[in-house]
């Protein structure tokens, strides 16, 4: 199922990112992390795909695996129907440009000694979209597209909020004019009520630019707000992945399910929902357990759940699940 | 549930603490009272600059800066706190009155195991010898859940995981039974499905160490669950205060209602687009002199310009002159149904 | 722990067969000069040249000739230098180590002491006048050079204030093996060391002030300070411990280079025969099997160091244990 097939934007097969951590005589002995194990993933030009996990989980890693930023250890990445998997830094670049990341930490990610109107200007000399005075204009004309004044432009980063140094960092992954975005948890680091305008931003920019995109949260209430579709990872894998409302309001992983039930709810008189306590810490990547990544966790866990690995299939509702014996079915 | 039928361990009266910087006095908290009764768990709610945090720490006399002034009176258990000489504040801090911060991660001192850090803070406020401090130690870890308490009592804390410390980091502050437990976000930088077990740690607390708790979040669904009563701060000022309940049932201030509208629902309805607050909160240096949160407010009047007092109506206090009226026209306006309806 | 100590010593062992073998090659293999003529020295006779010649078998291949040096050097310890006709040279350094040793270890034990109060002091107080007044003493410290202070030091206690109650136990310049006589030992020592150790304690506690400073901003701080903990004992217990990396780091170096001969001003002004004095003394006769010799010895008092910098900071930072 190539990505000339069925026209998906960003197609991965597959997809592995390991590494070594530690520091023995001998490299063999170091320990391995299997941060993302082999996730294959289709995303459609318009949609939303949120990425949810907790730590440990990859997400993060594999949103970096997709565009590139990490090397990838095994399988492939289809974007726009090439393979770019192994393209080199030249090949690479005319894709680079349709594909962007915004970042979770607006002020780490912004260089506090280059003043906007540059860091802005910077993606378009460098791929040579125009005249200086053409980029000029057009660093405005993202400012504005990202709610911020264009007269601004002079100002160093740490002259802006928190909410706005991420709107800067958003209208950086604009200025090429991508088609996909991946988002690495944007509104975690900011203030709730900040958090609502980004994520409104995340909209407006969606429907008036036709963007795709790819977003990675931990906060499940934010995903909900911007998936089109929701994928749930768990220790490398995708557990769980299909249309946002669907997933949510009837879960088929027992993870996805006690996940959903830990999100603390904003109404007291909401009948007490956290029945589900997981029990011990979210695992290390380091050493993942036999078969199914979850099964020291799951309440259901049976003798073959410990020692086959479930695949990522369709559980017969409409979207794919990767367990044994899903809830919901018989 | 009147204020008289519980007894209250700690009052404030018009907290205010200012910094002298070079652009002059500024204010970070601005006449705060609050009342904690026993057994209480109350939640402060605000974003950054709201002055929740500063607030705790001058509970705990931990306001360090020498720019700092603080005034007003904080009373715990009758005995006045602010300007009680700092040994006489060290008995109290870790014994009495204890807090637990944020960032799990960075709490602990990386190289001392946690029983031994445990063991420290005992022996800092009791006469325990060093024997009978560990074993306090590994007891207090087991009582919070950590598996294998003695093992774990000899880790290092970068030995262990972010829940884990977290977990260590409240055995700590119970070591020396305190009567009132101050939480500076303690679970925001936790995965959520750890972030549920501490909550629950948190209510065992109260209902098995008979401790009060003031816990601050800028999560609305963590106060929800955990809350008996709700302080919202901002700029400095408690803006609305009421029972959980009553709060979410009919939030009054716009700022509130602001904040409940901007939460995404995860069931239900989903807005098209969140009923976002515009603008940012401001700067300590420039407060605006009437209502604080009038340059952001949708209903916002000429009498926001005066200062707004902090009146109850029925137990629900609230700094906004909207009138009720108006009031629920706002809140129909900005959240699409009535939280709280089912 | 004791792991990793075993891991750091195999890793030092290495290293000093390494530095070995680079210091043979830059002596022996460098194109150009004929080693045998240099070890030779500079008036040699040609019937001295030859005998150079077989006896560090130059004419045999590389690998062999730095065996041969190893075995003299290490092993049958009969290392000669030609120049100082015949003279053995592993005896002269043996001799020569414990001087200088005694005079290092000495500073350094007196150094780390108040490199460490000083630091301390300064960061409990920081930005009053004892914190500045520490800070400004510090810097006089490292600004004076170390041959003058010690010129300054025989003044005053071997000729102007001899005969006074305060200087008439100082003895003679020169050193007093501890051995024969301890007390002698030590009072010949003293001066040196301070001399030598006012200059560090300077740089040693400026260093520390600033660690406790960036320290004290940690949020483990703010824990400890909660839990109801003084501030001195915040500032000891916890804020001390996590920032004596940097202190110690500067130890390893300063130490190390120390002992391998880097004290010589100080030797030559208190008239102390140590490695410092011998390795001058081998440079200006171009005595190259004694330049030699001295290269590895104080090489190996570096890597030595910087070992057991790295088990100290195991020791005091468990984070470190893991690596």
């Amino acid at each position: 199922m190539s990505g000339q097939a069925n026209g998906s934007l960003l197609e991965t097969i597959t997809l592995t990112k390991r590494y070594r951590v530690g520091n023995h005589l001998f490299s063999r002995h170091n320990k391995v992390v299997h941060a993302v194990e082999r996730v294959s993933l289709a995303v459609q030009e318009g949609e939303t795909l949120g990425l949810v996990g907790e730590s440990g989980c990859g997400k993060s890693t594999l949103g970096r695996c997709l565009i590139r930023l990490y090397e990838v250890s095994d399988g492939r990445i289809f974007f726009e129907g090439t393979d770019i998997t192994f393209l080199g830094p030249r090949a690479l670049g005319p894709h680079r440009e349709r594909m962007q990341m915004v970042f979770q930490d607006p002020a780490a990610s912004l260089n506090p000694r280059r003043r906007v109107g540059e860091l802005l200007a910077e993606p378009l000399i460098v791929h040579r979209r125009g005249t200086r005075a053409e980029i000029r204009a057009r660093v405005r004309e993202l400012l504005r597209e990202v709610g911020l004044r264009p007269e601004h432009d002079e100002r160093f980063p740490h002259e802006f909020s928190g909410g706005q140094q991420q709107r800067i960092g958003i209208a950086r992954a604009l200025a090429l004019a991508p088609r996909l975005i991946v988002a690495d948890e944007p509104v975690s680091a900011l203030d709730a009520s900040v958090q609502a305008q980004i994520v409104n931003l995340f909209l407006d920019l969606q429907e008036r630019l036709g963007l795709t995109y790819i977003f990675i949260a931990h906060d499940l209430s934010v995903v909900r707000q911007v998936s089109t579709r929701v994928a749930v990872m768990y220790l490398g894998a995708i557990v769980e992945i299909g249309p946002t409302d669907a997933v949510l309001k009837a879960p088929s992983h027992p993870y996805t399910q006690a996940l959903i039930s830990a999100v603390p709810v904003p109404d007291p008189a909401a009948p007490n929902r956290r029945r589900i306590i997981l029990e011990g810490d979210v695992p290390s990547p380091i050493d993942p357990p036999s078969g199914c990544p979850f099964h020291p966790r799951c309440s259901f866990a049976t003798d073959h759940c410990r020692s086959e690995r479930p695949a990522l299939a369709p559980q017969g509702r409409g979207w794919d699940v990767a367990c044994h014996y899903p809830l919901g079915t018989t | 549930m009147s204020g008289e039928a519980k007894a209250s361990i700690l009052e404030v009266r018009d907290l205010t603490v200012s910094f002298r910087t070079e652009r002059g006095l500024v204010r970070a908290v601005d006449g705060v009272s609050l009342t904690l009764n026993e057994r209480e768990i109350l939640s402060v709610v605000g974003e950054s600059g709201s002055g929740k945090t500063l607030t705790v720490l001058s509970v705990m006399g931990l306001v360090h800066s020498p720019n700092a002034i603080v005034e007003g009176s904080i009373r715990f258990r009758g005995r006045e706190l602010i300007g009680l000489p700092d040994r006489e504040m060290r008995r109290i801090r870790g014994g009495a009155i204890a807090m637990i911060f944020q960032n799990p991660m960075t709490a602990l001192t990386p190289v001392y195991t946690i029983g031994h850090q445990i063991a420290e803070q005992v022996r800092a406020h009791r006469r325990f010898s060093r024997r009978a401090a560990w074993a306090h130690a590994v007891a207090l870890l087991a009582s919070v859940g950590i598996p294998n308490p003695s093992g774990a009592a000899h880790r290092f804390p970068h030995e262990l995981s972010g829940g884990m410390r977290q977990r260590g980091v409240i055995a700590m502050a119970l070591s020396c039974d305190p009567a009132l437990l101050l939480a500076d976000e303690p679970t925001t930088a936790l995965d959520v499905t750890v972030q549920a077990q501490i909550l629950d740690l948190i209510r065992k607390l109260r209902s098995e160490f008979g401790s009060s708790v003031i816990l601050i979040t800028h999560n609305m669904g963590v106060v929800a669950e955990i809350a008996d009563r709700v302080a919202v701060m901002y700029a400095g000022r408690i803006v609305e205060r009421a029972e959980t309940r009553a709060l979410f049932r009919e939030p009054r201030h716009p700022y509130t209602l602001g904040l409940l509208g901007s939460i995404p629902p995860l069931e239900g309805e989903r807005p098209r687009r969140l009923p976002a607050i515009p603008g940012v909160p401001p700067s300590p240096f420039a407060i605006p002199a009437g209502c604080p949160f009038a340059p952001r407010c949708r209903w916002s009047q000429a009498a926001c310009a005066a200062r707004p007092p902090l009146l109850a109506e029925e137990g629900h206090e609230t700094a906004c002159i909207l009138s009720p009226e108006a009031r629920a026209a706002a809140r129909s306006e900005l959240l699409a149904a009535p939280v709280g309806a089912t | 722990m004791f792991s990793f100590v075993v891991r750091r010593i195999l890793h030092m062992l290495l290293v000093l067969v390494g530095i070995s073998a680079m210091v043979f090659l830059i002596f022996f293999a460098t194109p150009g000069a004929d080693p045998a003529a240099r070890i030779a020295g500079r008036n040699a006779t040609p019937d001295t040249v030859a005998a150079v010649r077989k006896e560090f078998g130059l004419d045999k291949p590389l690998p062999v000739q730095y065996v041969l040096m190893m075995d003299h050097l290490l092993v049958t310890r009969d290392l000669t230098s030609f120049v100082n006709r015949g003279e053995k040279i592993v005896p002269e350094i043996e001799e020569a180590a414990p001087v200088t040793l005694s005079l290092v270890l000495g500073a350094a034990v007196i150094w780390v002491v108040f490199g460490v109060l000083v630091g301390v002091i300064a960061a409990a107080f920081k930005d009053t006048v004892i914190d500045r007044g520490l800070m400004v003493a510090g810097l006089i410290g490292v600004s004076i050079p170390v041959f003058w202070l010690g010129e300054v030091v025989n003044l005053l206690t071997q000729s102007r204030l001899h005969d006074t109650f305060l200087f008439s136990w100082v003895p003679a310049l020169g050193y007093v093996p501890l051995r024969a006589n301890p007390l002698g030992w030590f009072a010949a020592l003293v001066l040196p060391w301070i001399t030598l150790a006012v200059l560090y304690i300077g740089i040693y506690g400026r260093v520390l002030r600033a660690n406790l400073i960036e320290a004290l901003n940690e949020d483990y701080i703010r824990t400890a300070r909660a839990k109801g903990l003084s501030d001195w004992q915040v500032l000891t217990r916890h804020a001390l411990r996590c920032s004596l990396i940097s202190f110690v780091t500067m130890f390893g170096l300063d130490f190390g280079a120390l002992v391998g001969g880097g004290a010589l001003l100080t030797e030559v002004v208190f008239g102390l025969q140590g490695v410092g004095a011998l390795t001058y003394r081998a440079l200006e006769d171009l005595d190259l099997p004694m330049i030699m010799a001295t290269v590895i010895y104080a090489s190996f008092f570096v890597v030595v160091s910087n070992a057991s910098v790295d088990i100290l900071y195991a020791a005091i930072d468990p984070r470190v244990r893991e690596r």
